[in-house]
């Protein structure tokens, strides 16, 4: 009467769906867990003093810089004079170095919002969450998908005359070129690791890449009128 | 014998008074430090122990820390600068170069304040791109991410209303550029504009709605916020290291799914 | 024996290393605790100076109480000379009166009374009205510091033409 089955769980751990997990136990015997044992530590001291100490190297590095260095301070703000040029905060001049290229609803509204939304559903994305090399599959097909998108994003900037941005475009497209061309088994690990980026690591970096190159013109290779200076001509 | 300072410090300890704020008392056993934790109000969003992974500086570069490090010397900074500054035009500009050249450590408070908002933007520009290259941002971690861009726009905010109270050329016109684009969304960016500045320029009003909003407003959100983003790190088990997701975790990074066999 | 000694007395090293944080953390606490004190007591103030013109004194006619409201002093010039009091009451700080009619300075607020010299007649005040000091400037104009006490009817609180 008491036959012996061999039970199956099955568990369905698809992130899209919040996880179910269902234990068959047969009689007279129990559901055993396998408990996954780690190494552990205290948090007091080992988390307490590790945040300390690196909250107080932070107090310490912002504290010789502001002993040596001044916040600027100009002339008390006159309505009636527009110094040339008007700069925003620098963590905005990559935006209003945009803004020199398209009209404020693209630059300012469109991309940023389009920038803020992206990186909010990046974690909701399989294919984020998988992360597997771009090239690793259906190389062909994507190959060319990138030959599309890359081609369409440069004709793009150059139509508009955003050639600033087009030098990040280029690199990282070169490097995705060398990514299609490795694999896990190529000769240099640059190659290796190339093979193994996935797509939202080649859009993060392109990302990265352009906040830098345009807050860097934006900084230091605009004078007045926006008009295009070498940084050693102007005062920053 | 004449008792050490040691000695004296473990009488005081073990007072009254002393018992009665510092329930659990200090000491190196295991229990004594988990309960320095558990029984702390501020460390409590901290379990008592931790993955040794998690410790690791080359998995995060401790950017999360340092952003909120950064946070606290501004609050620490801020809140004396608001002992001398008067928000209104144009006492501000004015109270400004006093705090600079009148008052004892004026010029070294704002300069902290200053190099320390930059610093925050940079660092959590830095912790967003970390946690997203090491793949942090994944189940179940997802919310906390989504938490995180919003507490980037928060940074950006802070720094963007903190920018005008000195009320100097630099900030006159790089607030009346920012709110410029904020105009440029359709339909509605003349009346975002019209609220944000309190009228038509940036003007008066406009210096006491960003000083408002600097000073109260979003640091109240900027913490509620990171509250929900520490209890969420807990509560999604902690630092993300691949080795210590569970199984499911990692299968789901694979892309595969996972087999329970039941055991004997 | 005397090792074991020797070594409880030593310092170990973690000992010394707590010790020289712990010290260090108290002078960095220190230095930052007289830097903020100094911080937070203004250099500079917004306000009037203690120091009043009263102008010439040939303003002021013999055996006359003149109360200056925006300075909160009487100016009075008796037999002795010219002298200053203060018009705030001593009790809680109200603006006093000078009546004419019944030659005393009148509190409104809870009923002190002070004679001429600033001596308490009545009322809970605790203590007299003071003498502020008061002198010729070199234009010939009546200078009173409202920050200086001086004694009452001593010979150089009074000046004499």
């Amino acid at each position: 009467m008491t036959e012996s089955k061999d039970f199956l769980a099955g568990v369905d751990s698809n992130a899209k769906k919040s996880p179910r997990r269902i234990v068959f136990i047969t009689r007279r015997t129990s559901a055993q867990v396998k408990a996954e044992t780690e190494d552990q530590v205290q948090t007091f001291p080992e988390v307490l003093f590790r945040t300390a100490v690196a909250i107080q190297l932070l107090a310490i590095v912002l504290v010789w810089i502001a002993l040596f260095f001044n916040a600027p301070l100009e002339g008390i703000a006159d309505p009636s004079h527009t110094p040339n040029p008007a700069k925003a905060p620098w963590y905005f001049l990559g935006l209003q170095e945009m803004l020199h290229y398209f009209p404020p609803v693209v630059a300012g509204v469109l991309i940023p919002g389009l920038v803020v939304t992206a990186l909010i559903v990046i974690p909701y994305f399989k294919v984020n969450i998988e992360a597997e090399g771009l090239f690793l599959k259906d190389r062909q097909g994507r190959l060319l998908m990138f030959y599309v998108a890359a081609v369409a994003l440069c004709l793009f900037l150059i139509v508009f005359k955003v050639y600033a941005a087009l030098v990040p475009t280029l690199i990282v497209s070169a490097l995705m070129l060398l990514a299609a061309r490795s694999s896990p088994q190529s000769s240099s690990m640059l190659r290796r690791y190339l093979a193994a980026r996935p797509l939202s690591y080649w859009v993060m970096t392109w990302f990265l890449f352009e906040l830098v190159v345009l807050t860097a013109i934006g900084t230091f290779f605009r004078g007045p009128g926006w008009s295009f200076i070498w940084p050693w001509q102007g005062s920053l | 014998m004449a008792k050490t300072v040691d000695q004296h410090f473990d009488d005081l300890r073990q007072t009254r008074v002393w018992r009665s704020i510092f329930r659990s008392g200090t000491g190196s056993s295991t229990l004594k430090r988990a309960l320095a934790i558990q029984q702390n109000v501020f460390l409590h969003l901290f379990s008592t122990k931790v993955r040794t992974r998690m410790l690791s500086l080359s998995a995060t570069w401790y950017l999360g820390t340092l952003t909120l490090g950064a946070f606290l010397i501004l609050v620490a900074t801020g809140i004396p600068l608001m002992l001398y500054y008067h928000p209104s035009v144009p006492q501000a500009y004015a109270d400004t170069k006093d705090l600079q050249f009148v008052v004892s450590s004026g010029m070294f408070l704002r300069n902290l304040h200053r190099w320390s908002a930059h610093a925050m933007v940079l660092l959590v520009f830095a912790h967003m791109f970390k946690v997203f290259y090491r793949g942090a941002y994944r189940p179940p971690r997802e919310f906390n991410w989504v938490i995180g861009v919003i507490l980037l726009l928060i940074t950006l905010l802070l720094s963007y209303t903190g920018y005008l109270l000195p009320w100097d050329q630099l900030a006159y016109w790089a607030i009346t550029v920012g709110s410029n684009i904020a105009s440029a969304v359709p339909l509605v960016g003349e009346k975002i504009r019209f609220l944000l500045l309190g009228g038509h320029a940036v003007n008066a009003n406009a210096l006491l709605r960003f000083y408002v909003l600097h000073c109260m407003v979003l640091p109240l959100v900027a913490m509620f916020f990171v509250a929900i983003h520490f209890w969420r790190i807990r509560k999604d088990g902690g630092l993300y290291s691949h080795e210590s997701e569970p199984a499911t975790v990692r299968a789901n990074a694979a892309g595969t799914q996972i087999e329970l066999k039941e055991e004997r | 024996m005397a090792d074991e000694k020797q070594a409880e007395q030593d310092l170990s090293r973690r000992q010394f290393f707590v010790r020289l944080g712990l010290g260090s953390l108290g002078i960095a606490a220190a230095g930052t605790a007289a830097f903020a004190y100094q911080y937070l007591e203004p250099n500079v103030l917004y306000e009037p100076s203690p120091v009043v013109n009263a102008g010439k004194p040939d303003r002021y006619p013999l055996d006359s109480v003149t109360l200056d409201v925006n300075s909160a002093i009487y100016i009075i010039h008796s037999q002795e000379g010219f002298f200053s009091l203060s018009a705030v009451c001593t009790h809680l700080g109200c603006l006093t009166a000078w009546n004419a009619e019944l030659n005393v300075i009148a509190c409104p607020c809870h009923g002190s009374k002070f004679e001429q010299n600033g001596r308490k007649i009545e009322g809970p005040a605790p203590k007299p009205l003071p003498w502020k000091r008061i002198w010729l400037n070199d234009d010939g104009d009546l200078l009173i510091d409202r920050s200086a006490d001086v004694p009452a009817l001593a010979r150089d609180s009074f000046v004499r033409i």
